[in-house]
């Protein structure tokens, strides 16, 4: 079997990667050209160690909405993947800057059409935010924890236990030790980023805006449409599931068809609005 | 958006209609008549590769004189192509070898290069060894956790789901300890022979390309297996068959990385590799770069000393190989 992906093979419809400058930076970035587009959707991703997972769905997904005429800019954190930066010299308030200034490029190209911010998990978090700051029209969030540690807190442990695997239960430290050593100070390297102490302390900051768990309440009081999936074991390996190692491809369409309705009706309303 | 930062570049090449997307680091000067370095990811992993380590390798390699490119094989990352949910027998079964031959092909067209030492890590290693084998511009391999047999994808879910109930339950980690302790004893048992699920046309590739002297790196991070246990313990030596039945001019060399995890991706298996393979490369494709240093600081005057004869540091052949592995 094979998950086909809708890769633009006409001029109309192009992939263009990039490098974006920001402040002591440049972001890898990779715009899925339209023409005309209806809309344009900025992806936020997940946090670093979580890239690799969601990757080919991410990307996906941006075909997808770039199939239906949605232009689609996705991109890398400062520090991370194909961006340039330090990761361990970054923070929140980088990568909340990098939403805030590819949004405002996005929403330059053509300031009259909608403006569609989308997080995943801590990407949520930094979407979220920038929309209450007053940027964007839609908001999609999938898997947005309450605040940053929890998605960081659920990586360290899905980490330590593959560290489990080689070592006995004598020789095995629990996840407190763990955490109580970044707490004091020390920095901890995770699937091969070095999370330091700042980092771990930052993340209980960096929350959803107040009120956002509750969904219908907002709703009404937001004129803007926003809409937050909690995805399951089902949608991994595009969130973190409760399996350790990859997981085998699959087929998202279930997942793609739901929230593009979604967004394709609010892009209707919004016109309405006008 | 710019195409070109410092020290960097996107590039995009077509390879049998599939568009594939990929990074290129630049060497210090001038890029023709180099060896180029292509870096294969594993299975379905991005190009930066896990916790980045692909970009740190790629930016170290160029740094010494190698132009370095990262590619994403079709279905994985930024490139076109369909997505296999089956994608483990495909790659067994060297399904992403023609591929791979082409981008060494394009690449070594487009920047005049001598020739391409292609890096893979896991599934990377295999389709890695299936290009060499058809591609007389692969000059050379290192192989970083290659594996030999070819996996079963039920038998690998059931597996992943063990592997998550022996490190999540108390009688999971005892039988899980029991198990590693069991494999101590299976080699007694065994004879020489690979075991039923060995990929018998990669064996049959790596033993070619061994016998006809490609040089060959392969970098080995220790099983998940308790400290104290000696590592390979219970596994079928592959890379021993593989040196014991190729001709006397092979020139593999096996380094295992200890405390580096599978992915080599934590500090230490990263620089591990990083110096490995430095190394490696300074002896079997000495770099421009490598030889005006010398010259520039009075060390080599007249034509360049191959550092694997001068040094020792990397010897080669079956005898001397076997001395530092147990093979």
């Amino acid at each position: 079997m094979r998950v086909q992906t809708e890769y633009p093979l006409n001029h109309e419809q192009q992939e263009q990667p990039g490098y974006f400058e920001v402040p002591g930076a440049h972001l890898y970035t990779v715009l899925h050209r339209v023409k005309e587009p209806i809309a344009r959707v900025l992806l936020v991703g997940p946090f670093a160690s979580a890239r690799h997972y969601s990757y080919t769905y991410w990307v996906l997904w941006a075909r997808y909405l770039a199939h239906r005429g949605v232009e689609v800019l996705r991109y890398d954190y400062r520090g991370v993947g194909e961006s340039e930066g330090v990761f361990e010299e970054m923070s929140f308030d980088h990568w909340s800057e990098d939403v805030q200034l590819l949004a405002g490029w996005l929403r330059g190209r053509s300031p009259d059409v909608p403006l569609v911010l989308h997080g995943l998990e801590i990407g949520a978090i930094l979407a979220a935010t920038a929309f209450y700051a007053g940027i964007g029209d839609l908001l999609l969030l999938w898997s947005p924890p309450a605040n940053a540690n929890q998605s960081l807190r659920s990586e360290l442990l899905r980490w330590l236990a593959l560290q489990q695997i080689s070592r006995y239960s004598g020789e095995r430290k629990p996840a407190s030790v763990f955490i109580r050593e970044l707490e004091e100070g020390s920095s901890l390297e995770v699937a091969g980023y070095r999370w330091s102490s700042r980092l771990w302390h930052d993340s209980f900051k960096v929350e959803l805006p107040p009120g956002l768990g509750n969904e219908p309440s907002l709703q009404s009081a937001n004129v803007r449409p926003l809409k937050i999936v909690s995805l399951g074991k089902e949608a991994a390996p595009l969130v973190k599931s409760g399996y350790l190692a990859e997981e085998e491809p699959k087929d998202f369409t279930w997942l793609f068809v739901d929230n593009w309705d979604w967004i394709a009706i609010n892009l209707d309303h919004s016109g309405e609005g006008e | 958006m710019k195409r070109t930062i410092a020290r960097r570049e996107w590039f995009s090449m077509d390879v049998f209609g599939i568009p594939l997307q990929g990074t290129h680091h630049f060497a210090h000067s001038n890029e023709r008549n180099r060896t180029g370095i292509l870096l294969l990811t594993g299975f379905s992993t991005p190009r930066a590769a896990h916790g980045d380590s692909g970009v740190y390798w790629a930016q170290s390699f160029a740094d010494s004189g190698y132009p370095s490119f990262r590619i994403d094989v079709p279905g994985s990352g930024d490139s076109g192509g369909d997505v296999f949910t089956e994608s483990l027998p495909f790659i067994s079964a060297g399904g992403q070898g023609p591929v791979t031959v082409e981008i060494v092909k394009q690449l070594t067209e487009r920047h005049g290069l001598n020739g391409v030492v292609i890096i893979g890590h896991c599934a990377g290693a295999i389709s890695a060894l299936f290009a060499a084998a058809s591609c007389k511009e692969c000059c050379g391999l290192v192989l970083m956790a290659p594996y030999f047999h070819v996996p079963q994808a039920l038998r690998l879910k059931a597996r992943r789901a063990l592997i998550d109930w022996a490190t999540r339950s108390r009688m999971g980690g005892l039988l899980s300890r029991l198990y590693l302790r069991s494999r101590d004893f299976r080699p007694l048992l065994r004879t020489n022979i690979p075991p039923k699920n060995a990929n018998r046309p990669l064996l049959g590739r790596c033993k070619e390309l061994a016998s006809a002297g490609l040089p060959i790196l392969v970098l080995k991070a220790p099983g998940p297996k308790p400290s104290g246990t000696k590592p390979g313990t219970g596994e079928f030596d592959y890379l021993g068959y593989l040196v014991k039945m190729a001709s006397s001019r092979n020139r593999i060399e096996v380094k295992t990385i200890e405390g580096a995890h599978h992915n080599f991706a934590n500090h230490v298996g990263r620089t591990a590799v990083q110096q490995h393979v430095e190394n490696w490369l300074a002896a079997f494709f000495p770099s421009q770069d490598c030889e005006e240093a010398l010259v520039n600081a009075g060390l080599c005057t007249g034509p360049y000393i191959n550092p694997a004869e001068s040094s020792g540091l990397y010897r080669l052949r079956k005898t001397s190989f076997s001395e530092g592995h147990g093979l």
